[in-house]
């Protein structure tokens, strides 16, 4: 066994290392040349078996010791919850008038699983978090993830106790967006992994400062939720288009919870995705 | 390397990523952070070589991976793996190196890294020069600083393990 194992090193350590070289590169390019179910299952494997256990120790720690100033810190909130409470309720009712009144129909209806962020990328592009609530609570694939800022992004996987989430800046998330003030639609992505950008037809006159919601097209988040601000305005390819950078309203590397709203894809969009 | 020198590249490793999460974001200026992997991985192949430099440097680099989109896994494993075995190779033949070299080594490492890294994700030209200028360019400057100073403070503890 010994024996077995040095010849296994000694092959790697030979010829200045050419052997591990050679090894570890075609481990690489058979891995990213794989479809992608199979990626997603190395990922889901390495993530449930290594990562995740380790991220939740050191998250466990980390909450442990800022439990008691959490504590305190909730006793205040409580006090003054308690106070806006009743101001809400009185608040709730008149909006359930005026709903009447207008016939509003884009309620968020759906539940809401609370859950904690418990690792995220450890490199310089933050693109995926993972949470730790999974299948056993409720979530499932491609639901909404967002924060008390503003939109987060959405569940790419889900597993039985955890989650990934893809993040807004994720290059492979698109979603439409509608701008607030003028009302007109257009779509959200990042072509980097790092900066968010919108394309906005040119007439509309999005200005800098102008805020971006979710528009409810698409299927996979519910019209509302709040994305970002426009940055700056540039010229795109096309005229009729406006390209513009977006600042989101949430800073993702200092996420600590996030809410899933267990919104499934309407059944069109979930056609296409099963496809 | 002995049983020691893996528990030490181990805890190396482990403390690297540590600080990629935490200090790293602390250390953060204008969204620009230096890289504790790349300084681990340059640091690790430097003084092993070039088998021990394309172990670790795949396993940084998966590590990387399982956080990036699916897309991608294997980008960071390569480009990695790539930078832990040309690194090692000047283990292999200029066995003493000091502190300025060390750090251009660093500092060369991290482009190449980055280079094969957005060659592989298949990004766009001009997204590719936007990113270099905005972030491969202050944030090599930064993980040179940063590995500079780590550099200098462990070159008087080096061990023959």
């Amino acid at each position: 066994m010994l024996r077995a194992f040095r010849f296994i090193v000694d092959l790697f350590t030979q010829r200045h290392g050419v052997v591990a070289f050679a090894f570890f590169l075609v481990l690489g390019i058979l891995m990213h040349a794989s479809s992608t179910t199979v990626r997603e299952s190395i990922v889901s494997t390495a993530l449930s078996s290594v990562f995740y256990p380790v991220q939740l120790l050191v998250s466990s720690v980390n909450d442990f010791k800022s439990l008691q100033a959490e504590n305190e810190h909730l006793k205040e909130e409580n006090a003054r919850l308690r106070q806006e409470t009743y101001h809400a309720s009185e608040g709730l009712q008149e909006l359930a008038r005026l709903h009447t009144l207008v016939r509003f129909d884009d309620k968020w209806d759906f539940p809401i699983v609370t859950s904690r962020v418990v690792g995220h990328n450890p490199g310089r592009f933050l693109t995926t978090l993972v949470i730790n609530r999974g299948t056993h609570h409720g979530v499932k694939d491609n639901m909404p993830v967002f924060s008390m800022n503003g939109l987060v992004g959405k569940i790419s996987k889900a597993m039985l106790t955890h989650s990934r989430v893809q993040l807004l800046v994720d290059p492979n998330l698109k979603l439409s967006v509608l701008e607030r003030r003028t009302r007109v639609v257009g779509f959200l992505e990042s072509v980097d992994g790092h900066l968010l950008s919108a394309m906005i037809p040119s007439h509309a006159g999005v200005a800098e400062g102008d805020t971006l919601i979710t528009s409810g097209l698409g299927g996979i988040f519910p019209k509302g939720i709040p994305v970002g601000t426009v940055h700056k305005v540039r010229k795109a390819d096309l005229d009729v288009m406006s390209l513009m950078d977006v600042q989101p309203f949430q800073e993702f590397s200092t996420l600590e919870e996030v809410f899933v709203m267990q919104k499934e894809p309407d059944w069109i969009i979930q056609e296409l995705l099963n496809e | 390397m002995s049983n020691y020198g893996w528990l030490k590249t181990f805890l190396m490793f482990v403390l690297a990523f540590a600080m990629q999460s935490s200090v790293g974001d602390w250390l953060k200026i204008l969204d620009v952070g230096p890289d504790f992997v790349v300084i681990f991985l340059v640091s690790v192949s430097l003084r092993y070589g070039a088998a021990t430099g394309c172990f670790w440097g795949f396993l940084a680099g998966f590590t990387l991976d399982v956080y990036a989109p699916v897309e991608w896994l294997g980008a960071n494993a390569i480009a990695m793996t790539i930078v832990g075995f040309a690194v090692g190779q000047l283990e292999e033949h200029f066995l003493t190196i000091n502190l300025p070299p060390k750090i251009g080594v660093l500092g060369l490492a991290f482009f190449v890294n980055d280079m094969f890294y957005f060659l592989i994700t298949g990004l766009e030209k001009d997204v590719v020069t936007t990113l270099f200028v905005t972030r491969t360019v202050p944030e090599c400057i930064y993980t040179v600083v940063i590995g500079g100073i780590l550099f200098y403070l462990t070159s008087g503890k080096k061990s023959n393990v």
